[in-house]
């Protein structure tokens, strides 16, 4: 788990990210034609999967970005970005030992 | 009051070019306002697509005229490809040969190929097509098939083939082996206006319709579908009739004009670069492409925020609608038609009008027969 911390993830150059109503979005991969939902945080976290923030930074920034932010919030973060990496809408580079 | 919209369109109805192999008696592209004489050059398009890009617009549907009548079809599909999005065509079918076909397979992008056919012999399908052209479209069907590329079939029916649709079901799902296929009807639109005659299903037809295509859609579970004309209206209708039998309460939009989502979801663009709300309404124009912000126009346009809350207008303020039983139900149907036929887009479409129907000796499929389809 500590090394998954360290990673620096990556969005998928193909996916599209589409925001629509509020702060809510979707995920469109143009080359199968699926959606995927995402919410506002969701959303916060993908605008900064650029291959320079880790895991524990993103994690970091939403603690710092948002009011009564839940202690497990980095569980939430980690299953949310082993999801999309799983999908093939991100990938994670692990930092060299 | 606002309605929720969202930030850009999700997709983007383009008309392609003006320009077409085949003068199609009902076709609803000439002599509509969408008809301009003239077609953008390529270099316009792909400005325009790396715009549709940054809105993260997901969808194009290309029609005409003939989208395979431009040349440079293959560089416009190439430019929408590489500005992520997917796409789907609406054809004749007539000019779709192997070198397109696989082409189309291969960008891996390709939504589906929609051609129209609308007779199951050539006599009917050509009387208002031209010669040659049915033997053309099956070809064209099963070239695409051939090249694994996504087909949907389009019956519009008319006054030529309404005695003949159980042989058109035959022809696509037994013989062409489609796995369904959808059904229209000749609309007061273009050409159509001029040939009303000849086209437009009179109310005894329009019944007979009905009943054969609620039959068929029973043999052929979820292989025949409707979004307007007869198979449409017979379900819609036939729950209108039972909801204001029972006394039931308004459905949802009931009551209003509600009846076109499209202006919360898409927008067009005729072939000479206008934005307009859609490619049945060429006249409301609302600006030009790569002159005007997509974005802007979407969210903030004045003509088309007037055509979003039209849904805001309820059936009772319009004589057409005084008294009617199913007022709490009816939505007004398509603005276009409703322009059309009354010259006015905030009105309901007489020819979606069930009491209207009934007035004219019109019979609706039994209830009962049409719950599960």
């Amino acid at each position: 788990m500590d090394e998954y911390i360290n990673t620096k993830m990556t969005a998928n150059p193909l996916i599209v990210l589409r925001e629509e109503f509020d702060d809510w979005a979707i995920l469109f991969n143009p080359d199968t034609g699926d959606t995927y939902a995402l919410n506002p945080l969701g959303v916060f976290i993908w605008k900064r999967l650029d291959g320079t923030q880790t895991v524990s930074e993103i994690t970091e920034a939403i603690r710092t970005s948002a009011e009564n932010v839940p202690d497990e919030v980095g569980k939430e973060v980690e299953d949310f970005l082993r999801d999309i990496v799983r999908l093939g809408l991100a990938s994670g580079e692990k930092p060299s030992s | 009051m606002t309605l929720p919209l969202m930030k850009t369109p999700r997709s983007v109805d383009i008309e392609i070019t003006n320009g077409c192999n085949l003068r199609c008696t009902y076709c609803s592209h000439f002599t509509s306002p969408g008809d301009v004489g003239k077609d953008l050059p390529l270099d316009e398009w792909r400005r325009f697509f790396a715009e549709l890009k940054r809105a993260a617009v997901m969808n194009v549907t290309l029609s005409g005229g003939e989208p395979f009548y431009r040349k440079d079809l293959r560089d416009i599909i190439a430019s929408i490809v590489e500005n992520r999005m997917r796409f789907s065509i609406l054809t004749n079918g007539t000019l779709i040969d192997p070198e397109i076909a696989s082409f189309l397979a291969a960008t891996g992008r390709c939504d589906s190929v929609q051609v129209s056919i609308d007779g199951a012999t050539q006599a009917t399908h050509d009387s208002f097509r031209g010669k040659g052209n049915f033997v053309r479209a099956l070809n064209g069907i099963r070239t695409l098939q051939q090249f694994d590329v996504p087909v949907a079939v389009r019956v519009t029916i008319h006054r030529k083939n309404v005695h003949e649709l159980d042989q058109i079901a035959h022809l696509l799902l037994e013989e062409m082996g489609l796995s369904s296929f959808s059904t229209n009807a000749a609309s007061y639109m273009g050409l159509s206006r001029i040939n009303v005659a000849e086209t437009q299903l009179t109310v005894a037809e329009r019944s007979l319709a009905m009943e054969t295509l609620v039959r068929l859609a029973e043999e052929y579970p979820n292989r025949i579908s409707a979004t307007a004309g007869p198979l449409a209206e017979a379900t819609t209708w036939a729950e209108m009739k039972e909801a204001s039998r029972e006394g039931r309460p308004p459905t949802q939009g009931g009551g209003f004009l509600t009846g076109c989502g499209g202006p919360f979801q898409n927008i067009a663009v005729r072939a000479d670069g206008a934005y307009v709300p859609c490619s049945q309404l060429g006249q409301m124009v609302l600006g030009r492409i790569n002159q005007d912000d997509l974005c802007d126009i979407w969210q903030n346009h004045k003509v088309l925020w007037e055509f979003r809350n039209r849904r805001l207008i309820p059936l009772s303020s319009f004589d057409f609608c005084k008294g009617c039983p199913y007022i709490n139900y009816c939505t007004g149907n398509c603005p276009a038609l409703a322009y059309n036929l009354t010259g006015e887009v905030n009105h309901p479409s007489p020819d979606a009008c069930l009491r209207l129907f009934e007035q004219q000796g019109g019979r609706l499929p039994p209830a009962e027969r049409l719950r599960d389809l």
